[in-house]
């Protein structure tokens, strides 16, 4: 046995053993793969930042291993040029799934909402009023074109919560 | 992950950033998955704060979102990440505003556990990290580091951490030589 040998498989069950050792003693924090999404998409879309601002039984994604929220209700997001709130509820038609209510400051804009596997776009009215429905359960989060026509303005990007 | 898979995480890695590039927006997504926790020890194996790591981790990646079109060889990005990580862990630790070049990184520091850490591990695990503490700092980043890759990335992986050619892979290379060498002399180990 030498180190010029190949590496065989008591190596690969040595290297193994390190591994979990080290998940154990330092793992990866919790989250820590969402909030690196979060900004490269900030980054990538010359987003401006909306901070959440009120929530009611919403829980925001990274505070914690286990985000469990039993009632899901309110939340409002704003950022200097925009404000958004948004409600969730059991969808009537597809058990499982939600329906976002909206409700964003600028009547008009045009609000995408970003799942890990889809985005849906819906344009308010008049009101600033908009619908989504039969969206899964899941991390989400909203990107808000305050002035659809204007390619060049900047979108506005919420923090991702769980519906 | 597993040690025998064909393509490693290097290889995925590469695959989803290639396709990012070519314009397959999600797959972004795919190669924060795959890279993170390789990342994230090849940081903390400097030995710097969590927060500062996460920061280095978040810096590298938005360099590499900021430059993909530039990067020459998509499917070194693995590699690219490590090196400029474990770079810019260094840059916030001597609180530099410029970037520094690979040859102003020093050697890494032995690794460290706090009593914390080490109270969650199990007897065998104190174990082993005995038998690790005992190589040199630089086997113990790159032992660190190469277990959450796969075989194919062990030489990358190397040569991004600054150790010589055939430090590492396709052979068991003197890091991962002494340490078997170390367990297999400890009677407790064999089990």
């Amino acid at each position: 046995m030498s180190h010029s040998d190949a590496i065989d498989e008591r190596d690969f069950a040595t290297l193994g053993h390190l591994r979990d050792l080290y998940d154990r003693a330092d793992p990866v924090p919790a989250g820590l793969g969402e909030r690196l999404k979060f900004a490269i998409t900030v980054q990538a879309l010359h987003a401006e930042v909306a901070e959440l601002t009120q929530s009611a039984l919403l829980a925001t994604r990274g505070t914690s291993r286990q985000v469990e929220s039993t009632r899901i209700d309110s939340v409002t997001f704003s950022a200097p040029s925009v404000g958004l709130m948004v409600s969730v509820s059991q969808s009537e038609d597809r058990e499982g799934h939600v329906r976002i209510d909206g409700w964003v400051t600028r009547p008009g804009a045009v609000v995408e909402a970003v799942m890990e596997d889809r985005a849906v776009t819906a344009g308010a009215d008049a009101n600033g009023r908009f619908v989504v429905h039969d969206l899964p359960h899941g991390p989400i989060h909203f990107v808000i074109r305050v002035d659809p026509s204007d390619p060049k303005a900047r979108p506005v990007i919420t923090p991702t919560i769980e519906v | 992950m597993s040690p025998t898979a064909p393509d490693g995480v290097g290889t995925r890695s590469g695959q989803a950033f290639a396709d990012y590039v070519a314009g397959d927006r999600q797959r972004l997504s795919d190669l924060v998955d795959l890279v993170t926790p390789v990342l994230w020890h090849a940081a903390r194996a400097q030995g710097a704060s969590p927060s500062t790591c996460e920061d280095a981790i978040q810096t590298a990646l938005l360099q590499l979102v900021a430059r993909a079109e530039t990067i020459k060889e998509p499917a070194a990005v693995l590699g690219w990440l490590v090196v400029v990580v474990k770079r810019e862990v260094w840059r916030l630790v001597r609180g530099e505003r410029r970037e520094i070049g690979v040859e102003q990184v020093p050697e890494g520091p032995a690794q460290q556990l706090d009593p914390e850490s080490q109270s969650v591990l199990s007897e065998r695990q104190r174990l082993l990290w005995h038998h690790i503490a005992r190589l040199t700092p630089r086997c113990q980043e790159l032992l660190r580091v190469i277990a959450f890759a796969d075989r194919p990335d062990y030489a990358a992986i190397a040569s991004s951490l600054g150790m010589p050619v055939g430090s590492i892979g396709p052979t068991r290379g003197r890091c991962l030589d002494k340490l078997r060498v170390s367990l297999g002399s400890d009677p407790g180990w064999a089990v």
